[in-house]
């Protein structure tokens, strides 16, 4: 007997606990809606939050303006631009004065791309001064102008030091490169190669000493050679 | 901490900017030139004038940022900023950023350490790198080569700018120098780059552009002229470091003669080039 009654009354609550968890709301006023929703947060079922739909729940807004960040161009100063003067000895022709323009482009910390241009003009050869009146070029043949196109490679980083309070970075650089020369009436192809001492006072401005040599294959004096045209020369260069 | 993004500096200014009359003379015709490379050598070395210039403001999220004396990593540590302190961008060479701290100190900062900087907000500093993604999308191309026109030497450089990762508009502009003819050239076109995220890519060149010949004759030498032409082409670019690349190529030229019959010109060169 009482077997069966404890089969009954459990089979009783069974059938109603998930009944009544199935039922949302038992009162529908104010009060009873308040008091549900104690209900689910007490028991803190998970599919119970869609109660909450009633009453949205209370969000802060924030009082705090958002910084704009206002990133400015970085100045990038990786271009030289400038002029040189110095001696150019012509093959047979005697040293002379030339002077020119130089661009350079860094492209990192070890290599630079640098293009120039410059003129001097050729002075008597031995067989002219020897021979008299003799005159082997006209004088608009005596220019000599060239440009080349060459790629630099700094070593031997460093730093030059005037007196104890003056520290300037330093470095050598290597230079070979390729161009075209305009002398005697005709233009060749020429191969540049050098090298060169810079100094860097300040951030903006550079002084360059500079050795190169111009080489051409030429057959004015009869004979096809090679000729071999050194230049040194001294520069100022500023960055921008 | 109050934070700023930006600091407005003044730079000083030339005299000729302070309002004053300044007196001309008259030029000598003899001191023209002269008085024009006068002018030449002031303009260049002067550095730009600005009234004010406004610098880049960071803030250092390691321990520590080291600065050197000069933008090379040869050149010695001499001073480190700590941790919250502030530095100015001033500019930046090559791979490494001029940069001045809160107390004055001027010095050279490479550019992995700047990328563990902050801006005023937080959030990390990005700036373009010279790697091998900036190798596979970049806007600019500037590079040189020498190689071979129609049997002749060549001198040649391109200018190169990128309308997307594929595709290009080129110019170039050439020089030869040969036993028979000396001229020039210039070119117009596309270069399309197959596979621009490898360090090989290869490129396919179209265009057209002129040819100026200028023959070189022993008994009768035939007139200058100047003509049209079109190429096609093929070549490869190989990424060495940083911004630098090696670049191959090879063009067909059609010159398109006033004379019964056109002519082709092969070219072949070699260079280098970087991006920007």
């Amino acid at each position: 007997m009482e077997t069966g009654i404890r089969v009954l009354l459990l089979t009783a609550a069974l059938a109603l606990l998930p009944g009544c968890a199935t039922v949302r709301g038992w009162f529908h006023g104010k009060h009873g809606g308040a008091s549900s929703e104690t209900q689910t947060a007490s028991a803190a079922a998970p599919g119970a939050a869609g109660a909450d739909e009633a009453t949205p729940p209370r969000v802060i807004e924030p009082q705090v303006e958002r910084r704009q960040i206002k990133v400015p161009r970085i100045k990038s100063s990786n271009v030289e631009l400038g002029l040189f003067y110095g001696a150019l000895s012509i093959e047979d022709f005697g040293t002379n004065a030339d002077y020119g323009i130089t661009a350079a482009y860094h492209i990192t910390e070890d290599f630079f791309f640098q293009g120039e241009a410059g003129r001097s003009r050729a002075g008597r050869t031995s067989f002219e001064t020897l021979g008299g009146n003799i005159q082997l070029l006209t004088e608009a043949e005596r220019r000599f102008t060239y440009y080349d196109l060459s790629l630099g490679y700094n070593f031997l980083p460093g730093e030059a030091f005037l007196g104890r309070g003056v520290a300037m970075t330093s470095a050598f650089y290597l230079l070979g490169g390729f161009g075209a020369t305009k002398f005697a009436g005709d233009t060749k192809f020429t191969v540049n190669f050098g090298g060169g001492y810079r100094v860097v006072p300040t951030d903006w401005m550079a002084l360059h000493v500079t050795v190169q040599d111009h080489v051409f294959q030429s057959s004015l004096l009869g004979v096809t050679k090679l000729t071999s045209n050194l230049e040194a020369r001294m520069g100022a260069t500023v960055f921008f | 901490m109050a934070r700023s993004t930006t600091t407005t500096r003044s730079s000083p200014r030339h005299p000729c900017e302070s309002g004053k009359k300044l007196i001309c003379r008259p030029r000598q015709p003899a001191r023209a030139a002269a008085w024009t490379l006068a002018t030449l050598l002031v303009a260049l070395l002067l550095p730009a004038v600005s009234a004010a210039r406004e610098y880049l403001q960071l803030f250092v999220a390691e321990p520590y940022l080291e600065l050197h004396t000069g933008p090379g990593r040869g050149y010695p540590v001499f001073h480190v900023v700590p941790r919250d302190e502030s530095v100015d961008v001033l500019f930046r060479r090559t791979d490494w950023f001029k940069v001045r701290t809160e107390h004055g100190v001027e010095g050279w900062a490479a550019q992995r350490d700047m990328l563990k900087t902050v801006l005023a907000d937080g959030s990390p500093f990005k700036f373009e790198l010279g790697d091998l993604a900036g190798f596979s999308s970049h806007r600019f191309e500037l590079g040189v080569f020498a190689g071979e026109y129609g049997g002749a030497n060549l001198i040649s450089t391109y200018w190169s700018v990128s309308l997307n990762p594929q595709l290009a508009v080129e110019a170039a502009a050439g020089q030869f120098l040969g036993r028979f003819a000396n001229g020039e050239t210039g070119d117009l076109g596309f270069a399309h780059v197959i596979s621009p995220d490898t360090r090989w890519s290869p490129l396919l060149l179209l265009g057209v552009g002129i040819a100026h010949i200028e023959p070189k004759g022993t008994l009768v030498t035939p007139a200058n002229r100047t003509e049209q032409t079109a190429y096609v082409g093929g070549g490869i670019r190989y990424y060495l470091t940083r911004r630098f690349f090696m670049r191959a190529e090879y063009k067909a030229h059609y010159i398109f003669t006033k004379r019964n019959e056109n002519e082709a010109a092969d070219e072949w060169k070699l260079g280098f080039g970087f991006f920007f």
